[in-house]
């Protein structure tokens, strides 16, 4: 899985969000380091839609502008749980190498 | 006119780019974010956001629309692609191995003059390089087809292997040994992949057609 669907999924597990709300915590997860952009969002959102990832909660009209909400299905809780676990095995077998050595007591 | 109704507009000149199905269900949403993520003063688009919304129109026009789960799907456009990338080695090859075709055919037929040469560059080598691009423009659309689930790129894909098989078979029958071994090479790979797709292809139509069976005897037994 690409960081960037990681990431659009991670931001979704807490709730449903609409676009601009996906590109903002997905910004403060990766602590400003992954900066969405439309095009790039909304390609990962309709490839996770057909995927079965997620799907629309609702829509909203704020001053006059569509907001469209989306929310993980349960596929995509399923995906990003496995993903998660995985990216956690990983991390905790590099830092258990890493050990002193690495600035890290485990 | 103020600067956002001007940056909008240029949103809405860019978002032009993307399939009309995809705009009719996600442009307006689409231009609430864009105009959410813009700067206060900003009156138009920034480079970054011309090539970002560019290369997203670009993916949504190409991209296959079937699940990701739905493997056999993607392996066919996949082996697709690759065919059309060696019909395009092919002519390549051949083309650059013209030298080796005719010091084969020259060592085979001693009286093969100037003139007989530019006969076979002309009636074969030439329609064979021009075929080989319609190949892979052809393979591409098919490619893209299957992608978006359609029926008739499976026909038409079976169709084009047996014309491809008939015409090496005809090839390999009427001389094409005089053809240097790296042409001979790169054609059986292409047939290869191309038996693989047909392979997959058939079993694909088979399961549906066994599920479109399956699925009356159901309703009626349910």
């Amino acid at each position: 899985m690409q960081e960037a669907t990681f990431l659009i999924l991670t931001a979704l597990a807490a709730g449903s969000q609409h676009g601009y709300g996906i590109i903002s915590d997905v910004a403060q997860i990766s602590d400003g380091r992954v900066r969405l952009r439309a095009g790039t969002l909304y390609s990962a959102l309709d490839r996770l839609r057909i995927d079965g990832l997620i799907t629309v909660d609702r829509e909203e009209i704020v001053e006059n502008r569509l907001r469209r909400y989306y929310r993980l299905t349960l596929e995509g809780c399923m995906q990003l749980a496995a993903e998660a676990a995985r990216v956690q095995s990983n991390a905790a077998t590099a830092l258990a190498r890493l050990g002193p050595a690495g600035g890290v007591a485990l | 006119m103020s600067d956002s109704a001007a940056l909008e507009r240029g949103y809405r000149r860019w978002l032009r780019c993307y399939p009309r199905a995809f705009r009719r269900e996600h442009e307006a949403e689409m231009l609430t974010v864009l105009m959410a993520g813009a700067r206060s003063d900003q009156r138009r688009l920034r480079a970054a956001e011309c090539i970002d919304l560019l290369t997203g129109a670009i993916v949504m026009r190409v991209r296959p629309r079937v699940p990701r789960t739905n493997r056999s799907v993607f392996a066919v456009v996949q082996l697709m692609c690759l065919g059309a990338m060696l019909e395009l080695a092919t002519a390549m090859t051949l083309l650059v191995s013209l030298d080796q075709v005719r010091s084969n055919i020259v060592t085979s037929d001693p009286g093969f003059t100037a003139a007989a040469w530019q006969a076979v560059v002309t009636g074969q080598i030439d329609p064979l390089a021009i075929s080989a691009g319609v190949a892979v423009l052809f393979l591409l659309w098919l490619a893209w087809a299957y992608g978006r689930e359609k029926r008739w790129p499976g026909l038409a894909f079976a169709l084009f292997f047996a014309a491809t098989t008939w015409s090496l078979l005809g090839g390999l029958s009427r001389g094409s040994f005089v053809y240097a071994q790296a042409d001979l090479a790169v054609a059986a790979v292409l047939w290869l992949v191309e038996l693989a797709v047909f392979v997959l292809v058939v079993h694909q139509s088979l399961r549906r057609l066994a599920l479109a069976r399956s699925r009356p005897a159901r309703a009626g037994t349910g």
